[in-house]
């Protein structure tokens, strides 16, 4: 019986460390992360490009959540795994990574990409670490046939422009639809509140880094934020829910199901508005989001970069299936099918592309006025305190000016940790 | 006393277990308390730090926010689960019709899991479209819908009320358990000396239940001290930072690659929950019955 006992005892050791073997890999490994609709379209061009090369590539399927994306990608990186080779990241996540020596260096040129992109995000200590494969942008959508019905010529151009169109619009509207709002944009406590807070401040000349120094106690940065809580608490035409539940999805259904007028979105949400079955189909319109007079317009950046892991082990197949992803053919495709808005260029000048997409055309001219979220490597730390501080003031609970001098002492308690060495 | 030989085989079929606790909970715990020692982050070179994370830590109002809030959280939603858990148990105690499937309808809350049934409360609370702000207007309570999670307190409440759906019914079955376990002898025995109904429940049933009731107290304590999905879900934190959870905000840090700093507020977070468990144990004399 003790014998037995033995046996299972060793049978349990047996089974607990064969899980931890490695196994020798012998195929390049791509971790690629999205809805299951991408990931399948992801699937059928990774398929292509072993058959046109002969290098075999598994395809790491990661979920949608770029939280859970991220910390897919931290782990193996961290303990110096071989695999993924190869990866796509959040803009946001690139000074990390490429600080953290995850990122091997390209050595070609890039000349068909957004030059402006690759010096905001992708380039790192003079070396060129990532490549855009889809690039974001922040818009402002508008319903073409309100607009026309109350008399107004065309979109804002600037915030106060809106403000008036949205209150004459939301006046109107509420006899006959009484949830309806004049704008509608992303305010709950998460990055997304970053992005729409970095445009406004910047459409008011305002940036929060200078000369690699915090600076956001600024008069544009109050003006910003004091507006922003404005448009929730004083006009009001953003509903009460915009500082607690407005997020991409939640703006988006609002917009699309005839609830607003004004929407700040990311370019994904074209495809959705102008589908057949939405109520707001050929009804919409984007523009570049508004300005504070004798200012330019806006639009934080987002979308995701390829990479290729420091610790790879084949990183000749690696720079093969990057060049494949971010060839003119294939980003083609990703428009076509995802609607995703390529990283490059030349697609959008491509007569099919444009015929299919026609905002593309417009979307060229705005990312040349993107602007990115500070590229530093402890940025999340620095966002989770921002997102709490402007939160607030959204809220009501902080003044403006407060929240502002609040966030500013807290990340220069927080960011110390990381600037000495 | 067992003799040495009995000893022996008992260690040897205790060996597996004490080796998978070992191996998945001592190592991980001791190696967190390590990394609380570091400055651990991706970016820049490890260095021994000492105590200089907690010092940081204790200079860190965003993590007195975090900890005030989880510690209230705790405080609110234990005791609410606990006592609903009892008149669930309670009750289905009772000769009731069809109380199988009563009592694995009471467990169904239990069954989903906890990031799903947060979604549900999400919409529930939505603004423009959630079942609360249906209720409110069609019956006529407000004349406008109610921006529920907006503020520090409607949050706090929103979040209590969506974890005491879920876990009502672990404590429910719980102690419907300990509840099956008392004979029914006693209860006659009570009658007969003429103990009314509310009598028998302090005099009988809550001093037998007791044991059962500590088991439960603490599942459900250090359980709500570690909350991370339902507020992960529901308020993300918001707003302004007033429902952070600590074990949400130790994540912010492993997700930015500061797993020193992180691993500091999980040690913390540790330290508070085995606080607790130790006190529990010490006040209700919880064990010495086993003995």
């Amino acid at each position: 019986m003790k014998r037995s006992a033995v046996w299972i005892l060793a049978l349990c050791l047996g089974l607990l460390l064969a899980g931890c073997r490695q196994q020798p890999e012998a195929r390049l490994t791509f971790a690629v992360g999205g809805a299951p609709a991408e990931l399948d379209v992801w699937e059928e061009f990774v398929r292509r490009f072993s058959v046109q090369t002969g290098i075999a590539v598994e395809m790491l399927r990661q979920p949608t959540d770029s939280n859970q994306r991220r910390q897919g990608l931290l782990i193996p990186l961290k303990s110096s795994q071989a695999d993924p080779d190869v990866f796509l990241m959040d803009v946001v996540w690139l000074a990390q990574f490429s600080a953290s020596g995850w990122l091997l260096p390209f050595d070609e040129a890039a000349a068909e990409f957004f030059p402006r992109v690759l010096d905001l995000v992708d380039r790192h200590g003079g070396e060129l670490v990532a490549l855009p494969v889809n690039v974001d942008a922040g818009l402002l959508y508008y319903r073409q046939d309100l607009l026309d019905r109350y008399g107004f010529v065309g979109p804002p151009a600037t915030w106060a422009e809106l403000v008036a169109q949205a209150r004459t619009v939301q006046t109107g509207e509420r006899s006959e639809h009484p949830g309806f709002w004049g704008y509608v944009w992303q305010g709950a406590e998460y990055e997304g509140l970053i992005c729409n807070f970095l445009e406004v401040a910047a459409s008011a000349g305002g940036e929060i880094v200078e000369d690699g120094n915090f600076v956001l106690d600024r008069p544009a940065n109050r003006q910003a934020l004091a507006f922003l809580t404005g448009l929730i608490h004083d006009e009001p035409i953003s509903p009460p829910n915009t500082f607690t539940q407005m997020k991409e999805e939640e703006v988006r259904e609002a917009f699309q199901g005839g609830r607003a007028l004004f929407e700040r979105n990311w370019p994904y949400a074209w495809a959705q508005h102008q589908a057949p079955s939405s109520p707001v189909a050929g009804k919409t319109g984007i523009a570049p989001l508004p300005h504070f007079p004798g200012e330019e317009s806006a639009a934080t950046l987002g979308g995701w970069h390829i990479g290729i892991s420091r610790y790879t082990d084949r990183p000749e197949q690696a720079r093969e299936l990057v060049r494949y992803v971010t060839s003119f053919a294939v980003q083609k495709e990703m428009a076509l099918r995802l609607g995703w808005n390529p990283g490059r260029r030349d697609v959008y000048r491509d007569p099919q592309v444009l015929a299919e997409l026609p905002y593309l055309e417009q979307l060229r001219g705005i990312f040349d006025h993107a602007v990115a979220r500070p590229v530093l490597p402890y940025y999340t730390q620095v966002s989770q305190v921002l997102q709490r501080h402007l939160n607030a003031a959204l809220a009501g609970w902080v003044p403006p000016e407060e929240a502002l001098r609040q966030a500013q002492a807290e990340i220069e308690a927080v960011t110390a940790r990381y600037r000495l060495h | 006393m067992p003799s040495d030989r009995e000893f022996k085989t008992a260690l040897l079929f205790l060996l597996p277990l004490l080796l998978t606790v070992l191996a998945f909970i001592a190592v991980p715990v001791a190696g967190t308390i390590y990394d609380s020692f570091f400055r651990d982050v991706t970016f820049l070179p490890r260095r021994f730090l000492g105590l200089e994370n907690y010092r940081s830590l204790l200079a860190d109002r965003a993590f007195y926010q975090a900890l005030l809030f989880t510690l209230l959280f705790t405080i609110a939603s234990v005791p609410l689960e606990v006592v609903l858990g009892l008149v669930f148990a309670l009750i289905l105690n009772r000769p009731l019709p069809a109380r199988g499937l009563l009592r694995a309808a009471v467990l169904i809350p239990w069954a989903i899991p906890a990031a799903v049934s947060g979604r549900a409360f999400e919409l529930i609370y939505n603004f423009s479209y959630g079942l609360a702000n249906y209720l409110v207007l069609t019956l006529g309570l407000s004349d406008a819908p109610v921006n529920w999670l907006g503020s520090s307190y409607g949050a706090f409440a929103s979040l209590v009320i969506a974890d005491a759906w879920r876990t009502t019914p672990f404590v429910a079955i719980i102690l419907l358990a300990g509840l099956t376990a008392i004979p029914g002898d006693l209860y006659r025995q009570a009658t007969i000396d003429g103990a009314g109904t509310l009598q028998q429940f302090a005099r009988v049933t809550l001093p037998l239940l007791k044991p059962v009731l500590m088991v439960a107290l603490l599942f459900r304590t250090i359980d709500a001290l570690r909350v991370f999905d339902v507020v992960y879900v529901i308020t993300g934190g918001g707003p302004g930072g007033s429902t952070n959870a600590l074990s949400l905000y130790g994540y912010q840090y492993f997700l930015s690659g500061d797993f020193g700093y992180g691993s500091t507020i999980s040690v913390v977070l540790f330290a508070v929950a085995l606080a607790l468990s130790i006190l529990y144990v010490r006040v209700s004399g919880f064990g010495r019955e086993l003995a």
